[in-house]
């Protein structure tokens, strides 16, 4: 796991921001009254399309695939979830905009124990 | 010397070092001063760049230094002039190595693999100037088998293969492919970033 307060801050904010940003984005652009399948695609679609300039401009300062396989995966997994939540009427922008936020903090935390189990028990020829 | 190749490095070192001086370099110090601390004897730097990983080189060492772009030479060589060692820079493609069989004694590379056009003859043309014996030491990102991330690196590379790099390539398969053994693959970041060694045989 990352140990660096400079790196941790920047994962954090970065995964926040960009699950809050695509859920605000995926709540504007997915209506009440679409099928919840189509939300959910068209949410995973608008969360790639938000996460992957955010995640360039953000690996600036915070470094490249550790801050850009997370961003990514927010932004496609918070654009799913909110996209069909949108679609069941299930959410307002501001419940949207805090709900991506938190997916973005488990989508982190996921990697980081996913990052720790393949360091610790790394055996080549193993799958991931 | 592969021109196209060539042209799109001499394209992007506006705003190299901004996009990988900062957040990129700083993340993966450790792990990078830790590998290019084993360098010993003559040693070869393949795709030396902007000179960003002379930092990390260790005092003294003597180390030749080639990249395919002469613009990203340009900008490489206050830093190598900086360094407490030997360090020459040439302009050099990695397919038109003019140096003879086992010249060096080790080869080390940084993110270089995933931009090589033709990574397995690269390496076979690195394996080429090793000294029988003598060790290959490899920063590299790689594809990774680890869904969703595989999805994400394939959806990616179409893009990022215009300005540079291809995201899911299976370095340590082209490495053993290119006759290497005794390759030993240490994770850095999941199963994408990370260190390789291997051997040249004997």
């Amino acid at each position: 796991m990352e140990r660096r307060l400079y790196f941790l801050f920047g994962d954090l904010v970065s995964n926040a921001g960009v699950g809050a940003l695509v859920g605000l984005v995926v709540a504007v652009l997915v209506g009440e009254t679409w099928f919840p399948v189509l939300g959910m695609v068209v949410g995973m679609i608008a969360g790639g399309g938000v996460a992957l300039p955010a995640a360039v401009v953000l690996s600036v300062p915070f470094g490249a695939m550790e801050l850009m396989l997370p961003v990514m995966l927010t932004g496609m997994t918070s654009g799913m979830l909110l996209g069909m939540l949108a679609a069941m009427g299930a959410t307002s922008s501001g419940s949207a905009g805090a709900l991506g936020a938190i997916v973005g903090l488990v989508v982190l935390v996921a990697t980081y124990v996913l990052n720790a189990y393949v360091r610790a028990s790394h055996r080549p020829g193993m799958g991931c | 010397m592969d021109h196209a190749t060539q042209r799109k490095w001499d394209n992007a070192v506006r705003g190299y070092d901004l996009m990988n001086g900062h957040g990129p370099e700083r993340r993966w110090a450790p792990w990078k001063r830790q590998l290019f601390e084993a360098m010993e004897g003559k040693v070869l730097f393949l795709a030396v760049g902007t000179g960003q990983d002379i930092q990390f080189f260790p005092p003294g060492r003597e180390i030749t230094g080639i990249d395919i772009s002469e613009g990203m030479l340009a900008h490489a060589r206050s830093k190598a002039e900086r360094y407490d060692g030997r360090l020459e820079l040439r302009h050099l493609d990695v397919h038109d190595l003019d140096y003879p069989e086992a010249t060096f004694d080790q080869v080390f590379t940084s993110c270089t693999f995933c931009s090589v056009p033709d990574p397995v003859n690269g390496l076979r043309a690195l394996r080429r100037v090793l000294k029988p014996g003598g060790t290959i030491g490899m920063f590299e990102h790689t594809g990774s088998r680890c869904f969703p991330f595989s999805l994400i690196l394939d959806l990616m590379t179409p893009l990022t293969r215009r300005l540079g790099p291809e995201l899911n390539r299976d370095t340590p398969a082209n490495v053993r492919q290119a006759g290497f053994v005794e390759v030993r693959v240490e994770p850095v970041y999941l199963d994408v970033v990370k260190v390789i060694r291997a051997v040249s045989p004997g």
